[in-house]
């Protein structure tokens, strides 16, 4: 009897504060990105931009008189961490999250938000992201099957390759964009001669690579990343494979140059425009601003998408004059060309960015990017 | 036939700097009966010493001379961190059970693991392209400049042991001390010292095997030292732990091995087969391929 009487009286208590946490006066953001691991780079970009926005927005007075909270947390890129990410962003009464950078991330991390109303918005290109018909689930980037799309064409049509590699890693990104390129050529007549996978981060790769030199491709086409798309590409020149490299999207990083060295040389990325090449006003302002705050650029357009995603929810959250979230997708369901740092931003009914703006790079020997095709 | 023989090369790279890597683990055990778990982030550690020397103290310049410098001062900070390691982690436990010095062994490792971190940060760094890209062609098989240089240097280096462990009055003690450390110590023999002598040699072959893989992968992470760390380790076991010619044995075994499934069969399976070939040579040695019959003390 008199233990329930305690355990009551904690209850008590315990309500008392919890109750007090959930009154507090401002509004909690998460960010959910690899803020450690292999992706650092890009997951400190994305919650230093988010910091950024949210120091911004704050200093004119917050969202609907509240002031923005940045609740962070590291997910390392790997799934079992983001599933823990998201229960704990979601305990802590966050109405949104930022993130994450990898596909593998968003979507263990994607169910979780929607059985709390979160809304979430990410850059993961894999299509299955938004196969699931979540209402909360948002997409900053454009979905594999864009890309895939694009490169085919470019690949096929452009080059006019007749032997075609194609490399992915185990990632649902890498795997989902090594696919969806594999179909696209297919469907242009184009005639693929390997289709392989590697471990991420083994860092040994000359074995595949000496496998698929002895099926004298053209072109390899990698569809991972750029911490094994860097090594790839110097092993490549090492053993001698004279084919041309095509990286995916997730190749545009500055480490991507440092990893290959001399060999990057030559190699041909495709991606939706870097930082630097973004025509608009407000992506201007916005690197001035994250490069006196910061004192670097950010580490590649991934950043951008990201930060257009969370201003998209405010936007959102500002025209209802509401922090609910089903009311803020139902709108932004709804929303036509709001003008983003990295364009116009619309979304399908999936939650799908709705366009598609790939370019086609070459490195130059001095490591500057030259447009080739768009 | 070409490929075969460009495998066996691709092969014999990795499997020379896992034999590195393995003869601080086969050496320690052989004198001290404890697996040294720490060793592998000791690999991981040397290579960012590496790359800090090169970036701070040499001032990026990139000749013969600088890579030879850069070996040899890594080498000399990483054997000092050894020693240390050794006092601290190993010396207070020499006589406690085993066990305790396994679980000191798995926190040294995690402490080294999250200074790397907490020095040089969580995300990647890379190594400059200090040995230029150069290859030569054998009747179809390609050879690199690295690859020449991590097989014959880590050749070099296993025969500088094994005579150094064969012809000297240093090696024939520590030859005894890992037989039998009471006896030897009965005969004179300064056993402290015969294991500093141990950490130092496996520390500055640990750096050596570090150095190859930022030279070589170019891109090095804090915690990569946990992967190489069990590779080696699998290597040693196989060779027969303890066992000098046995770790360079499964070290270049284990780099073969690995190249050929994941040439021939898929690069995803190459760590499953690794472990099954492990557990066959266990079934079929439990000693390992040289490892010697001892019988159990009880």
């Amino acid at each position: 009897m008199k233990q329930t009487a305690l355990l009551s009286m904690f209850l008590f208590i315990f309500c008392c504060f919890a109750g007090g946490a959930q009154a507090e006066n401002t509004l909690k953001i998460g960010v959910q990105a690899p803020i450690t691991g292999k992706y650092a780079n890009e997951g400190q970009g994305i919650d230093q931009a988010v910091r950024l926005l949210a120091e911004q927005i704050n200093a004119k007075g917050g969202v609907l008189g509240k002031q923005i909270e940045v609740v962070s947390c590291d997910d390392e890129g790997t799934a079992m961490k983001a599933a823990i990410c998201a229960k704990n962003l979601v305990n802590k009464g966050v109405k949104m999250v930022i993130g994450s950078y990898t596909s593998t991330c968003a979507e263990a991390a994607q169910a979780t938000y929607y059985r709390a109303g979160v809304l979430q918005t990410t850059d993961g290109t894999s299509d299955s992201l938004t196969e699931h018909g979540y209402w909360t689930f948002f997409r900053n980037s454009f979905p594999n099957s864009a890309e895939g799309n694009f490169a085919a064409k470019y690949l096929v049509k452009e080059k006019k390759y007749q032997r075609i590699a194609i490399l992915s890693d185990f990632s649902s990104y890498a795997d989902g964009l090594g696919t969806a390129v594999e179909k696209a050529v297919k469907n242009l007549n184009g005639n693929i001669i390997y289709r392989g996978k590697i471990k991420s981060g083994a860092q040994n790769f000359t074995p595949v690579i000496t496998q698929i030199k002895s099926k004298k491709p053209d072109v390899l086409f990698f569809s991972g990343y750029f911490s094994d798309g860097g090594l790839i590409r110097s092993q490549m020149v090492g053993l001698g494979l004279k084919a041309d490299f095509v990286g995916g999207d997730s190749n545009d990083n500055p480490d991507f140059l440092k990893l290959a060295g001399k060999s990057a040389q030559g190699a041909y990325i495709i991606n939706v425009p870097t930082p630097e090449l973004l025509p608009y006003d407000l992506a201007k302002d916005f690197l001035k601003a994250y490069k006196a705050k910061y004192n670097m650029t950010p580490p590649s357009i991934w950043t951008l998408l990201n930060v257009d995603g969370m201003r998209a929810f405010i936007h959102a959250m500002e025209q209802n004059n509401s922090f609910d979230t089903k009311q803020a997708s139902e709108f932004l369901h709804q929303m036509k060309d709001y003008p983003g740092i990295t364009g116009p931003i619309s979304f399908a009914k999936d939650g799908n960015r709705i366009g598609s703006g790939y370019m086609a790079y070459r490195i130059e020997a001095d490591g500057s990017y030259k447009i080739v095709f768009k | 036939m070409d490929i075969f023989f460009q495998q066996l090369v691709n092969g014999l790279t990795i499997g020379a700097m896992f034999a590195l890597i393995a003869l601080g683990y086969t050496m320690v055990y052989g004198v001290m009966k404890l697996i040294n778990f720490a060793h592998g982030d000791m690999v991981a550690g040397a290579a960012f010493v590496g790359l800090t020397i090169y970036t701070h103290i040499m001032g990026e310049a990139a000749s013969l001379l600088a890579v030879i410098a850069i070996f040899l001062l890594t080498a000399a900070v990483v054997a000092f961190l050894g020693i240390l390691l050794e006092r601290a982690a190993y010396r207070p436990l020499r006589n406690a059970p085993r066990l305790s010095a396994v679980v000191s062994a798995l926190g040294a490792s995690l402490i080294i693991q999250n200074g790397i971190m907490l020095v040089w940060g969580p995300q990647m760094r890379i190594f400059p392209e200090l040995i230029p890209q150069v290859s030569w062609e054998f009747g179809g098989v390609i050879v690199s400049l690295i690859q020449f240089l991590i097989m014959g240097v880590s050749l070099l280096l296993m025969v500088a042991l094994y005579l150094f462990i064969e012809k000297t009055r240093m090696g024939a003690a520590i030859r005894a001390a890992s037989i039998d450390q009471d006896a030897a110590r009965l005969m004179g023999i300064n056993v402290d010292r015969i294991i500093a002598v141990i950490f130092i040699i496996g520390a500055s072959l640990g750096a050596v095997g570090g150095l190859f893989i930022g030279l070589y992968y170019r891109g090095i992470t804090f915690n990569m030292g946990w992967q190489y760390g069990l590779y080696a380790f699998v290597a040693a076991i196989m060779g027969g732990i303890g066992n000098i010619p046995g770790a360079m044995l499964g070290g270049i075994i284990l780099g073969l091995f690995n190249a050929f499934i994941a040439g021939y069969v898929s690069s995803t399976w190459a760590d499953a087969f690794t472990f099954i070939l492990l557990i066959v040579i266990l079934i079929v040695r439990p000693t390992g391929i040289l490892g010697e019959r001892v019988a159990e003390k009880v």
